[in-house]
């Protein structure tokens, strides 16, 4: 996109690349609370996901009839569709606050509610029964998962699950093959800045290293192959204490401004030699439900006047020279911890590419806009590059797909934790980390 | 619920029955004594209607095949061969006992004829079947004195004079004989201790249980008896419920297990119930077997917990003179399983189909509750359970009945041809104000409505169904207002169905809710321990089970018990419990606590105190008794010791609390949950039934009051209380050796907490058991500080007083951070004027008990109905309806009561709540009360400290002015008009600040928002469907209405930054 000068003689151009811009769905534009329910998001995405699992039913049990909860009859195998609820014994409960006893102790860890007496539901929106028998697993499921079941009603009133069908992965728009050259993407989230944990230095070693200011001609190199850089939430450390709605003392206002401004400095930094997207997380100055809305531009006085610098939504979904990316600043996949279990982070990302939902827990313990018609999670088509920010650890996989969809999972470390950012070869979908650990070992 | 001596009894044909007779509700014990009301406990007859309206219903029945299809999934198991062939003793638990008058049995008692009261006993065997048995032969008596003078020879006389005045006041009675017979028998008067074994009395035995009462009239107003001239009588036993006489006569307890051998037992070629087993028998051929071993165990009776809604009119409660009653949802549970086994909805028009529940869909309303009829018939419930089914449910589905012209309905009774009739009754009691209710007569099946049991049993803000399984269950239930059922009902199968499911949830709860608090079980037990019939526990008073107790015990030791009426007692007050002053300061170290166990029931033991130990002041004098044979108690009576006679409450109480400590004992042992329920409940009836003894000998109105033993024991109580006081503080001084001198801080009516002075728990306990010891006499057992009694457990207060009490004596007490319990004080206080407390905080709730205008004293929820009545009357709380409302602002001068408004109202059209209202009027004293003892100034410290500068209020958006003022747009810094934009030239540089600020509320809303009404979907059990509930109970239903507000306006201003 643009070329730099170098101390050096020789000269790197940074190479190009196309890109595009996906968020549209994930922008709450006109849209108003006007009362509206959840309801109505629970419906949009049962009804585009049950189109889809009926459509799958003929080659999956070919011999079912497809039944409406209300339908069952004992006795008689069919397939349903619906959302799934998990009831949750540990579950935290607004009510809780009411609660007359006061616990001196917290019952659970406070990381994961799950309890073994937890069962799961179904629901349509004719009605809901209760499921057994043990080819669905309460511990794997969430509440707002679609799914189609294969069974049968019980004498009890449960229908007995015999068989699970997920909707499995989207189909994927071809990726590019005649790319030559390797180009990366860089993901990176969690800088922190503010935070005791944050280290400017690191910070600054990266931005150099992008920018083509570090290191010999071979990391300057590497660094021009850099087409564009996102930051994947929790950029800064907002201290929302200081807003209970008194005036803010002024020690308190530049605790709070210092770090955006710090921010915004580098930002500008890089904005200045490579396209860079920034998006909100759990801790910015933005809202709190998903998908959470561009941090504002007055924000970014520096960097905002960049047409290279672009705020964008928290999920993200863009295109580079046709490689299409998609990813959250993390707190889909830190909701399904909470409330559900996987060996690793990795297979919590993979759930969700199968369930094609980005956030099922949303609205149900996650915060949620209530969408009136339409599911704007819902995954139509498979990204190449799945990322998740703010994970503790990076770790990455490469997902095959039953119709040959190939998708890198990603999940990105917090930087100010681990000086760790993740670069994308969008040739062959390869990753690597690139580290700022300053730590001297 | 039945007045069961009073009830299942019909009038016969050509009489009107007497008036509902004005009745008190029990109080909790121990009840206080003076004042008491009790019922007056009074028999009345009902002729037994043989008559045939059994073709009208069997024409019906082939009808109505819906139900009759279902029907064998419901019936009762089947009656073996053994039974049918009548070679099997009958075993069966009983649940009710009543009488009837009917023709006596000839084949039973070939000598008698004409008119008998026949005792008829409902019951289930163990294998489930349903059992009437019709017991005769037993006859209704009561004793008086014989006169001096009278011999054997002149009791034939006077048994013709006394039947010629019986046959004056009954003219229309047809029995042959009033009088059956008169004995004369050697008896004791319960009253006085007296020296001589036994007197004469005469065993007045009559035709008819009414009879007794028309007999004491005739014998209180006083007969002439030739040779002795104008006399009165005073009547023994005369005020006995002929049920409750029979019971006691022949030891039978409410709800134990009553065998009839083969042979014994003759089954009628007609039957007159719908029982399975239904026969008669002798009375002498009763076996009663005590509630021990394999008889312990329960039945398995046949809950139903039923539901019905009902379309009312726009704007008015449904009525069932002109609403419909659309659905009625039903839950069958045989005793002690966890799943009912009948789960059914019957519907008007169409519904849809609703998972594991048996829908029933009719096109008109006469079929809905016919259904309904046969479904009770073949279900044969022995018990229906529900919430308000007494008063609303049971009476409107008669009366729905009645104004559709539907004769055949409310035949639900397990009697043919009985007709199920409901009157109003007034019910009054100084703990509930009065109420107007309704009572449904059901015969053979015993109702228990949970909302009655639960309004008596616990203290509780709100009785609404929803609170109430909030409270116990800790569930909350989705609450559709009734202005809305009419809506759903008028939609389609699904919004129906949507119905049906809510329907079915108010079925369920109180099976949960009867579960949960082992209501059966407790019940049951009581009912064992205390000998009265079940049904006598809801409806009746304490006084009657320590009636039931005082008669089994004097028919032990050949005593009788004179009428409470004439009673020689002098009516009049006494003094109370003592109440030590507290010493009131924070102690920070261990406090021990003595609590005196029973100390009143452990008084009368101690000292003997009995109505038949009691000594006249005459008979002190006359029967020179010597000083070591009685006890002068402080309050001046005298009663003999035990040495000379033994007293009845001491014995009963004796018993009963040995029998707590073996059940106690057993309980530990118990391994299976029923039996351990078993147990539990009966420790406790037990416990209850000690302490209720003392207050009966209290109830001046009561059925045998005796002040001169309810004032000894409060006197001895006093000077127990002030004995261990003095006892502690001269024994552990440190001129006694011990490192503190005690304290006594506070003591009450059986306890004392002294302050030992070591600061920790152990010394203090080890101490606390050194003084028990020492104190020797009295049981003292140990118990930890707790906070009871304190503004927690106001009821009136609002929840924000409660947490601000709770939460910092918690800080102060366990955390021992008194800088930190001051600081959050300071914080709630500054969110309380700077607006940002949840509303549902701040909502206080009063009770309704009559309208408006009733009201001598304006008040502030009386007034509020009102004016809610004006805005609109449907969804206006009634008298009954507990009233939330907060304090809002108003013009200066304003009274109280005006000030009230609905949290609703105030939320939807932002008017000011008043915050000084909340600080002064319902914060402060309980807060200084906590925190004077521990920080200095706390008034001021807390109160007026800088934390209450600042102030924010809501613009009103009703308010007259309002409509007037023009929306000018503002910096969103510095609230400064301006033309465009979003902040003014002054405040653009501070511009990210001011955003963050903005964003951030934006994000606390959300958050609140989705989990608010995230929670109301997970309540109302669907994702896609839209949240009805309006339950102005629950706890967030003010903040998610809040929540929903402010996030749209808060929406708003953030998008002023898009530009």
């Amino acid at each position: 996109m643009e070329s730099m000068e170098i101390d050096s003689d020789k000269v790197q151009q940074r190479k190009q690349s196309n890109y595009s811009y996906l968020d549209e769905r994930f922008e709450i534009q006109k849209e108003m609370y006007r009362g509206q329910q959840y309801s109505q998001i629970y419906f949009a995405r049962l009804h585009l996901m049950r189109t889809l699992l009926y459509s799958f039913a003929p080659t999956w049990k070919p011999h079912l009839p497809v039944c409406k909860v209300l339908g069952l009859e004992e006795g008689k195998e069919c397939i349903i569709v619906g959302t799934l609820f998990k009831h949750m014994k540990l579950k935290p409960c607004v009510l809780d606050e009411y609660s007359k006893e006061r616990s001196v102790t917290p019952l659970v860890k406070p990381h994961n509610f799950m309890h073994p007496d937890d069962n799961l539901i179904l629901e349509d929106e004719s009605g809901r029964v209760k499921l057994g028998g043990s080819a669905l697993s309460p511990a794997i499921y969430v509440t707002g998962v679609v799914v189609a079941l294969h069974g049968k009603e019980t004498s009890a009133g449960e229908f007995f699950v015999e068989d699970v069908l997920e909707a499995g992965l989207p189909p994927q728009i071809e990726r590019p093959l005649d790319l030559q050259e390797d180009k990366y993407v860089l993901l990176l989230s969690g800088l922190c800045i503010g935070s005791t944990s944050s280290n400017p230095l690191q910070f600054q070693l990266l931005v150099d290293h992008i920018t083509g200011h570090l290191g010999d001609d071979e990391e300057i190199g590497l660094a021009s192959q850099i087409v564009h850089v996102v930051i994947a939430g929790n950029s800064v450390e907002f201290p929302r204490k200081l807003f209970t709605g008194q005036n803010l003392a002024s020690k308190d206002q530049s605790t709070l401004y210092e770090p955006i401004k710090e921010l915004d400095i580098m930002l500008n930094q890089i904005a200045a030699g490579v396209s860079v997207d920034i998006m909100p997380g759990l801790n910015d100055p933005a809202n709190f439900a998903l998908p959470q809305q561009p941090l504002n531009r007055c924000l970014f006085p520096g960097s905002a006047p960049y047409n290279t610098f672009r705020s964008c939504t928290n999920p993200h979904s863009f295109d580079v020279d046709n490689i299409r990316f998609l990813g959250t600043s993390g707190q889909n996949i830190d909701d399904l911890e909470k409330y559900s279990e996987a060996e690793s982070k990795l297979d919590f990302v993979e759930r969700t590419l199968r369930w094609r939902h980005l956030a099922p827990t949303a609205p149900n313990t996650l915060g949620c806009y209530p969408f009136t018609d339409r599911d704007p999670f819902l995954i139509e088509t498979c990204p190449h590059v799945y990322f998740v920010g703010n994970q503790d650890k990076y770790d990455n996989r490469l997902l095959k797909g039953s119709e040959g969809q190939l998708v890198r999972l990603i999940c990105i470390p917090k930087f100010c934790e681990t000086g760790i950012a993740v670069a994308v070869n969008l040739r062959n979908l390869e990753c690597h980390t690139i580290s700022f650990s300053t730590q001297i070992s | 619920m039945n007045r069961a001596g009073n009830s299942k009894k019909r009038p016969p044909p050509s009489n009107t029955p007497p008036a509902g007779k004005h009745r008190a509700t029990g109080n909790p014990t121990p009840s206080p004594p003076v004042g008491t009301l009790e019922d007056e406990f009074v028999d009345e007859d009902v002729f037994m209607d043989e008559g045939d309206e059994e073709s009208l219903i069997l024409r019906d029945m082939e009808e109505r095949e819906a139900v009759s299809a279902r029907s064998s999934t419901w019936a009762r198991p089947p009656l073996s061969p053994a039974y049918l062939s009548n070679s099997q003793n009958i075993i069966f638990q009983q649940l009710e006992i009543d009488y009837v008058i009917r023709e006596s049995h000839k084949e039973l008692l070939p000598g008698s004829s004409g008119q008998a009261a026949v005792i008829r006993i409902f019951g289930v065997t163990r294998e489930g079947h349903s059992v009437c048995c019709y017991v005769h032969g037993f006859e209704p008596y009561f004793y008086i004195a014989c006169p001096p003078g009278m011999g054997p020879d002149d009791i034939s006389h006077f048994h013709q004079i006394l039947e010629g005045r019986m046959r004056e006041s009954n003219k229309n009675a047809s029995v042959p004989k009033f009088v059956r017979h008169i004995e004369m028998v050697q008896k004791r008067s319960i009253m006085y201790y007296q020296q001589q074994k036994s007197q004469t009395f005469l065993k007045i035995t009559v035709a008819l249980p009414t009879m007794v009462a028309s007999c004491r009239g005739i014998l209180d107003r006083g007969i002439h008896i030739d040779g002795l001239g104008m006399k009165s009588f005073q009547t023994y036993e005369s005020n006995i419920v002929f049920a409750l006489r029979f019971m006691v006569d022949r030891d039978i307890v409410g709800g134990n297990w009553i065998e009839v051998p083969t042979g014994k037992y003759k089954k009628d070629a007609r039957t007159l119930s719908y029982c399975q087993l239904e026969f008669h028998c002798l009375y002498s051929d009763l076996i009663s077997h005590a509630a021990e071993g394999e008889y312990s165990k329960m039945a398995p009776f046949r809950v139903l917990s039923f539901d019905i809604e009902c379309a009312g009119r726009k704007g008015h409660f449904p009525e069932a003179k002109h609403d419909p009653v659309i659905q009625i949802a039903n839950l069958v549970t045989l005793q002690g399983e966890d799943q009912p086994f009948v789960r059914n909805v019957m519907t008007l028009k169409s519904c849809a189909p609703i998972v594991g529940v048996d829908v029933m869909s009719f096109e008109t309303e006469r079929e809905v509750l016919l259904a309904w009829r046969d479904f009770i018939r073949d279900v044969d419930p022995d018990i229906i359970i529900g919430y308000n089914i007494c008063k609303f449910d049971l009476p409107y589905l008669i009366e729905r009945a009645a104004t559709l012209g539907i004769d055949e309905f409310p035949l639900l009774g397990r009697v043919k041809n009985s007709r199920v009739r409901v009157r109003d009754s007034t019910f009054s009691s100084r703990q509930q104000g009065t109420r107007e209710s309704k009572e449904t007569t059901i015969e053979g099946r015993f109702q228990f409505d949970l909302f009655q049991a639960i309004l008596r049993d616990y203290k509780l803000s709100s009785y609404s169904l929803n609170s109430v399984s909030a409270h116990f269950l800790s569930e909350q239930k989705e609450d559709v207002h009734h202005s809305i059922i009419t809506d759903l009902q008028n939609g389609n199968a699904e919004t129906r169905r949507r119905l049906a499911v809510y329907c079915l949830k108010d079925a369920y709860l109180p099976q949960r809710l009867l579960d949960k608090l082992m209501y059966i079980y407790n019940y049951v037990e009581m009912a064992r321990v205390t000998g009265v019939p079940i049904s006598f526990l809801l409806a009746r008073g304490q006084s009657i089970k320590v009636l039931s107790q005082l008669l089994r015990k004097s028919k032990q030791k050949n005593l009788v018990l004179p009428n409470a009426k004439q009673s020689g007692s002098e009516q009049g007050t006494y003094e109370g419990a003592t109440v030590l002053e507290a010493k009131t300061g924070f102690y920070e170290k261990p406090i021990a606590t003595l609590d005196f166990a029973s100390l009143y029931p452990s008084i009368m033991m101690a000292y003997n105190l009995c109505y038949c130990t009691l000594v006249t002041p005459e008979d002190v004098r006359k029967l020179n008794l010597s000083p070591e044979q009685i006890n002068k108690t402080p309050s001046g009576e005298t009663f003999v010791k035990q040495s000379l006679q033994k007293g009845i409450l001491p014995e009963i109480l004796e018993e009963l609390i040995a029998a707590r400590k073996r059940a106690k004992a057993d309980l530990k042992e118990a391994k299976d949950p029923l039996e351990k329920a078993v147990l539990d409940g009966r420790q406790l009836a037990l416990k209850i039934s000690a302490n209720s003894v003392y207050g009966f000998t209290g109830a001046t109105i009561g059925q045998l009051p005796c002040l001169e033993i309810s004032s000894s024991v409060t006197s001895y109580g006093r000077q127990m209380i002030e004995q261990t006081k003095k006892f502690v503080e001269d024994k552990f001084t440190t001129l006694g050796g011990y490192e503190y001198n005690a304290e006594v801080i506070y003591g009450d009516t059986d306890s004392v907490m002294v302050q030992f002075g070591v600061s920790d728990v152990e010394a203090a306990m080890n101490l606390g058991r050194e003084a028990a010891e020492y104190i020797s006499g009295t049981f003292i057992k140990f118990d930890k500080m707790d906070t009871k009694g304190i503004e927690t457990v106001r009821r009136d207060n609002c929840l924000l007083v409660k947490n601000l009490v709770t939460e910092s004596l918690h800080k102060i007490l366990i955390d021992r951070d008194v800088p930190g319990a001051a600081e959050y004080v300071k914080n709630t206080i500054s969110d309380l004027l700077m607006n940002r407390i949840d509303l549902s905080l701040l909502v206080i709730t009063k009770g309704l008990t009559k309208t408006g205008d009733d009201y001598e004293v304006k008040s502030a929820h009386g007034e509020l109905a009102e004016r809610m009545r004006k805005r609109d009357a449907a969804t206006a709380p009634n008298v009954g309806d507990r009233v939330p409302y907060v304090i809002i602002k108003a013009a200066k001068g304003a009274k109280a009561y005006e000030r009230s408004e609905d949290p609703i109202y105030v939320l939807q059209n932002n008017i000011p709540i008043d915050p000084n209202y909340y600080l002064e009027n319902q914060i402060s004293k309980p807060l200084l009360r906590i925190f004077e003892p521990v920080l200095k100034n706390a008034s001021k410290e807390l109160l007026h400290g800088s934390h209450t500068r600042s102030i924010s209020i809501t613009t009103p958006s009703n308010s007259g002015i309002m409509k007037f003022a023009k929306k000018q747009l503002s910096c969103v810094g510095c609230k400064v008009p301006i033309s465009n934009g979003t902040l003014c030239q002054r405040c653009k540089g501070r511009e990210a600040e001011l955003y963050c600020k903005n964003v951030s509320q934006v994000s606390d809303l959300e958050e609140v928002f989705g989990r608010l009404w995230t929670q109301c979907q997970e309540c109302q059990g669907s994702l896609h469907q839209d949240v009805l509930c309006t339950s102005r109970d629950c706890p967030i239903f003010y903040r998610r209405m809040k929540a929903q507000k402010d996030m749209a306006v808060a929406k708003q201003q953030l998008d002023r930054w898009s530009f």
